[in-house]
């Protein structure tokens, strides 16, 4: 016999002092493991109500029911998941699903009740026991039956971008588009954010089964200008999108902008069945004031439903701002045309260089339409109003995009400040800066505005990809006085912006004096803001007419002011953006189709 | 345990060979080389316990996979033993001869996959599903909702809704109809 043989049963009394494992009344007290699957917990802080575990119940045991509290807003159905235990498996498929990580298990096993009734609850909702307790099972933080990794879009690199205007998003191909398009949940929690309510899910899944045709129509079901949605759209609802949760929200917009890609023009009218329209025998007219996005998409719906349409445009061509707003490396001018082209093949008349309200009157239109849909937009820039602001080295955001896009010289300086921390201030200090490049082959060009970087209006990656391509962004400060010495600019007087906003949420900057600094400049470009062009209304309209809140037209639900016979929308009530341009003109466009036909009736009786 | 793999090698063609822990290794091999390898294994290189037998189904490649999860207690080493077979001619030779209780395993496969062992002992008795029609339910064209809802009648009362739709009611519900395209007649 071995030494070992005689000790080795001693090692037992090792544990003689420790608590026992062993449970002591297992009869009364039978925690389940740790991670038991047990009844289930859902956290209403972090649960959205979007139905991935209801879609994956393999028993049908789920149900989305309303819940008092609950609130139905952007990102969150304030649906909530009812669980019927007489049918629930424990298979714990709907945990691991949850996007949000919501919905997790306790390890709570036994229950009784006297009610089958009492056993289908939702969780979070009616009071349970468990409902604190840590233990039960829990989604694995490495395993993930969702994959919240976008497929990654390929840019053109800074260097080989900063000196021309080439489109920096190169789009997704096929197999890009097909794997991107795998991680919709399909829940549909995004349509309600999307001004438009666009059917995302629809379109994606046509993606999915390959049938671009498919999902192109569900595009211009409510949206006439994809490949400019597609490419500059505001987005919001990756914002709401479920995976954005947890991960990177899907990417909806390059989606679209895949679907439109995919399409020739020569096809558009074949595929959306618009080949054959009925010849406006409608005969009512209507005038389109603007050829931005709300004036299209209003012509666009106008005309399939037969009007006869006409467009007036103070610019020499159509797409707004859009076209003379938005540079060209971010959107091509040939795909705002390839959008604006087919909506003309339809018969929709567009008439350039006419400024309403200088070349032909509003009074005119009046008279020769039957309605009349103003979408003018905010060309205007806003001034800082600041000593010096009105040296004539000091411009307008606007005014200098609408140059550059009209093929205009800009006189530009080897210093430029930019005040503005909005994508129009990252648009203008982009193109400021290629040009700089081109004429100078460096790059000075320096973006401060009041708000600090974490509430720049801004798209991120407009900043990201700003200061990638050697602009310098500097938020925060508030500017002071634009200092002059013989009439030429110095250089700008700023001050630290302590804080934007007021409690109550209105705009009220407060500044820190002593914290100062100057930006050394020869130019200076004010984007704090677009005002509106109101000079198309004569004086006796205008003063007909009713104003809301901020000098803007008052309208109703349908966008039409008090003046029966005339609608308006776009960015002067509601944006500033291109889709809530589309969204509005959408609106406009079926409320002008009833009351043009409310007045037929009126007529005929 | 690399010495062991490489004996194996000498002997065999080994297709897939991977180590997932230091005491956790698998590989693959052909359906006609199991019984020499899985004897040599239990024989030769001390694996002598088998700790389970498992199924998984690659429905899209047509193939079923079974693993058999051995033991060495020499080295204190897992190895699993994966073959892949046809999914259209699920049969398997039973290795009951070389550990007798391997037929509870092949039991429990036959009936939820499907798997046939001929020889196996009781190997057509009911495993859990007694009076089972339906196919095997671990084959992964079993539609367990289809047969959740045929099988189990619904508590009456429920109701549900879909997010969508749910949202729009209480967000857009007045949000204008897609225009009708008129067409001429």
């Amino acid at each position: 016999m071995k030494l070992k043989d005689i000790l080795s049963p001693l090692r037992v009394w090792e544990r003689a002092a420790q608590k026992p494992w062993t449970i002591k009344d297992p009869i009364n007290d039978r925690p389940g493991a740790t991670n038991y699957r047990g009844f289930h917990k859902n956290d209403f802080n972090k649960c959205i109500g979007c139905g991935s575990c209801e879609e994956i119940c393999q028993n049908a045991a789920i149900d989305l029911v309303p819940v008092e509290g609950q609130e139905t807003k952007d990102g969150n159905s304030g649906l909530r998941p009812m669980i019927d235990y007489g049918r629930c498996c424990w298979c714990a498929l709907c945990v691991d699903v949850c996007p949000t990580g919501s919905l997790t298990m306790s390890n709570k096993y036994t229950w009784v009740a006297d009610m089958p009734e009492e056993y289908r609850f939702v969780p979070g909702k009616t009071e349970t026991k468990w409902q604190e307790s840590e233990k039960g099972y829990k989604r694995s933080e490495d395993i993930h039956l969702i994959d919240y990794e976008r497929v990654e879009m390929l840019e053109i690199k800074p260097e080989k971008r900063d000196k021309s205007f080439i489109e920096i998003v190169k789009g997704y191909n096929k197999e890009q588009a097909m794997k991107e398009a795998e991680r919709c949940l399909e829940c549909g929690i995004c349509i309600a954010t999307c001004p438009a309510h666009m059917d995302i899910p629809a379109y994606i899944a046509a993606i999915r089964e390959d049938d671009i045709e498919n999902a192109f129509r569900i595009l211009y079901e409510t949206n006439p200008l994809p490949e400019i949605c597609g490419r500059i759209c505001t987005h919001k609802c990756e914002t709401a999108c479920a995976l954005h949760n947890n991960g990177e929200s899907l990417a909806i917009r390059w989606l679209k902008r895949y679907i439109a890609d995919q399409i020739p023009s020569e096809k558009y009218k074949e595929v959306l069945g618009t080949e054959h329209l009925d010849d406006p025998k409608i005969g009512k007219s209507i005038a389109i004031i603007g050829a931005g996005p709300a004036g299209i998409s209003a012509a666009y719906y106008l005309a399939i439903m037969g009007y006869k349409i006409k467009i007036f445009e103070a610019l020499p061509d159509s797409g707004g701002m859009t076209r003379y707003g938005i540079p060209e490396y971010r959107l091509p001018y040939d795909q705002i045309d390839k959008d604006i082209e087919y909506i003309k093949s339809l018969g929709v008349e567009m008439q350039f260089n006419t400024r309403v309200g200088k070349d032909i009157t509003l009074d005119k239109l009046h008279k020769d339409y039957d309605a009349v849909f103003a979408g003018t937009g905010l060309h205007l820039g806003r001034s800082t109003r600041i000593p010096g602001a009105d040296n004539k080295r000091v411009y307008f955001a606007t005014d200098l995009l609408r140059e550059v896009s009209l093929g205009n010289e800009i006189d530009v300086a080897e210093n430029i400040v930019v005040i503005g921390g909005g994508n129009v201030a990252m648009d203008i200090t982009r193109t400021l800066a290629r040009l700089q490049n081109k004429k100078y082959g460096k790059i000075q060009i320096l973006t401060t505005s009041l708000e600090s970087e974490d509430i720049m209006p801004a798209d991120r990656e407009e900043i990201v990809e700003a200061r990638e391509e050697k602009a310098i962004i500097d938020p925060g400060w508030g500017p002071k006085e634009i200092e002059i010495q013989n009439g030429k600019i110095k250089g700008l007087h700023v001050v630290k912006c302590l804080s934007v906003f007021d409690e109550e949420g209105r705009f009220n900057p407060k500044f820190d004096d002593k914290q100062k600094k100057f930006f050394k400049a020869d130019m200076v470009v004010e984007s704090i803001g677009q005002g509106m062009d109101l000079s198309y209304l004569s004086e006796d309209i205008k003063s007909n007419l009713k104003f809301g809140p901020r000098g803007r037209i008052q309208v109703n639900e349908n966008f039409q002011s008090n003046l029966k016979w005339l609608f308006v929308g776009g960015d002067i009530i509601q944006g500033p953006d291109v889709i809530h341009g589309v969204a509005n003109g959408y609106i406009a466009a079926k409320a002008i189709d009833g009351f043009l036909n409310k007045n037929d009736k009126r007529r005929k009786k | 345990m690399e010495q062991i793999l490489n004996r194996i090698k000498d002997k065999i063609e080994i297709k897939i060979s991977t180590k997932k822990r230091d005491d956790l290794y698998f590989f693959t091999v052909e359906k006609e080389q199991i019984e020499f390898i899985l004897s040599y294994l239990k024989e030769q290189e001390n694996f002598t316990h088998l700790a389970f037998m498992q199924a998984v189904d690659y429905l899209e490649d047509g193939k079923f996979q079974l693993t058999y999860m051995l033991y060495n207690y020499k080295i204190h080493i897992n190895l699993g033993v994966n073959v892949l077979i046809d999914r259209k001619k699920a049969e398997m030779f039973s290795m009951h001869k070389l550990w007798p209780h391997i037929w509870q395993y092949q039991r429990e496969i036959h009936e939820l996959f499907g798997i046939n062992f001929p020889g196996s002992p009781r190997v057509n008795e009911s495993f859990v599903l007694e009076g089972w029609e339906e196919i095997p339910p671990m084959r992964r064209d079993f539609d367990t909702l289809e047969y959740s809802e045929k099988t189990f009648y619904q508590r009456p009362g429920r109701s549900t809704n879909d997010p969508k739709e749910y949202m729009k009611e209480k967000m857009y519900k007045n949000y204008a109809d897609t225009p009708t395209i008129r067409r001429e007649k």
